[in-house]
């Protein structure tokens, strides 16, 4: 087996790296929307309604029990069959929004979890404060409430970052071409030569950016623990 | 072609079926062996071995900050390599044509499970008060002693939830060994959907086992939790 050329390097480490602005694009924008979905349904699984609470507890339970592959291949080709019903077409939509449409719904239910367990752990009487000093729900929420539970919060969603991250690297399967996906054409327009070396290559991307993203948790969890 | 043919997702469940052992099999084994490795890995980092620590430090941030997917493809390309350069410096035989492709994913799936569950270990450890640890030494029991009848017993009460959230992330993990030609739950609806085009009615199937598997298991950890903890 030959080694690769220098150039050859050089090369492969600029295609791998104009494509990590995606991966963190998907990832970030997974997590964005997966953190309001995951708002909600926290709240509705915190709430009163019966009905509501069986249902988010059944979409949470399906999102965590099945591998995240499958649900990309239930909403790449299942959701477009099923909207056909509706005789809406989104066959030619990017595989792109499938990719994030998955993520965010995956990541949605782990968000909905973390951010359901910082609330209990912040506990009852912090309302009851707040509200005792005439804030109404939203105030008491958005003054009082969401700043501690982002406390509690914050070590996890660090970890369903670093998960996240991880796992867009299964979109190229329905052909999103972010780092992973770029790796895997470049292996295919050279016959699998230097398997190893790439792959090595590619997962100490992966590490280095985990590493920053665990860096940069661990800078806000100092300031936001310094206002305690 | 209807948009879901429900018949054609029943008819097709038996042949899926059929995978549920190999995933299992691949589950299992990273488990158990995972669980030995990272418990020694536990014990480098507990007692701070100078050269072990560090790289025990090294190796779990570098597994839990790469993809499963990167790390089967390293290993499945990655090992053979490695077995023939150790055939060229010592002349030692080594089939590497002959090993199975479930060989370096079970190796793949326990270096994996490994770092994750040395991370338990060392915490659910941690977590034992060492005045535990200090009592056991005092009835004059070695180091291992104390270890396996004081602190594992406790530990383990505390380490169980999260074995369990490890087993069924390598359950879901084991979805991605088709990318190294082993054949699993994944792999079987893949090929089955392939050759109908009948991919929603095969991913169903799956998700549905899958769901099914990883409720099974939370319900046997529950069961285990709760055994474990009547005996206090």
């Amino acid at each position: 087996m030959e080694a690769l050329e220098i150039e050859n390097w050089v090369k492969l480490i600029a295609q791998i790296t104009a494509k990590v602005p995606l991966t963190l694009v998907v990832t970030g924008i997974s997590l964005f929307f997966g953190l309001w979905l995951g708002l909600v349904i926290a709240m509705v699984r915190l709430g009163q309604n019966a009905i509501l609470r069986a249902m988010a507890t059944f979409v949470i339970s399906f999102v965590r029990c099945t591998p995240v592959l499958v649900q990309l291949f239930l909403v790449f080709y299942g959701l477009p069959q099923v909207l056909l019903v509706f005789h809406i077409d989104i066959n030619d939509w990017d595989a792109l929004v499938f990719a994030l449409l998955t993520f965010s719904l995956h990541i949605a239910a782990f968000l909905s979890e973390m951010i359901r367990s910082s609330f209990l752990a912040v506990g009852k009487d912090q309302f009851d404060a707040a509200y005792s000093i005439g804030m109404s729900y939203l105030q008491a929420m958005r003054r009082i409430i969401l700043p501690q539970m982002a406390v509690h919060a914050l070590p996890n969603f660090g970890n369903n970052a670093i998960t996240l991250l991880k796992e867009t690297s299964v979109a190229f399967t329905i052909g999103v071409v972010d780092m992973m996906g770029q790796a895997r054409i470049y292996l295919g327009n050279n016959y699998g030569m230097n398997m190893f070396e790439i792959y090595i290559l590619i997962s100490l991307f992966y590490w280095l950016i985990c590493i920053a993203i665990e860096r940069s948790i661990g800078r806000m969890e100092k300031v936001f623990c310094k206002e305690r | 072609m209807t948009i879901f043919n429900l018949q054609f997702a029943i008819e097709q469940f038996p042949a899926v079926l059929e995978a549920v052992p190999m995933t299992l099999t691949i589950a299992f084994v990273a488990m158990a062996f995972g669980m030995v490795l990272g418990f020694l890995l536990a014990l480098c980092r507990i007692y701070k071995i100078p050269v072990l620590n560090r790289l025990t430090i090294i190796y779990v941030s570098f597994i839990r900050g790469t993809p499963l997917l990167v790390q089967l493809y390293v290993l499945f390309y990655g090992l053979p390599l490695c077995m023939e350069t150790v055939h060229q410096w010592t002349g030692l035989h080594m089939p590497a044509a002959a090993v199975s492709p479930l060989a370096y994913a079970l190796v793949a799936y326990t270096v994996n499970s490994t770092a994750y569950q040395s991370e338990i270990i060392r915490s659910s450890l941690k977590a034992i008060d060492i005045g535990q640890m200090e009592a056991a030494y005092a009835c004059g029991m070695t180091t291992a002693q104390g270890l396996w009848r004081i602190v594992i017993p406790q530990a383990l009460r505390i380490a169980l939830p999260n074995f369990g959230n490890v087993f069924i992330g390598l359950i879901k993990g084991t979805s991605l060994v088709f990318a190294v030609k082993v054949v699993e739950i994944m792999a079987v609806a893949k090929v089955i959907a392939g050759d109908g085009y009948r991919f929603l009615e095969m991913y169903f199937d799956a998700s549905v086992l899958y769901w099914i598997i990883c409720f099974l298991c939370e319900r046997a950890i529950a069961v285990l939790e709760k055994k474990l903890r009547a005996k206090y």
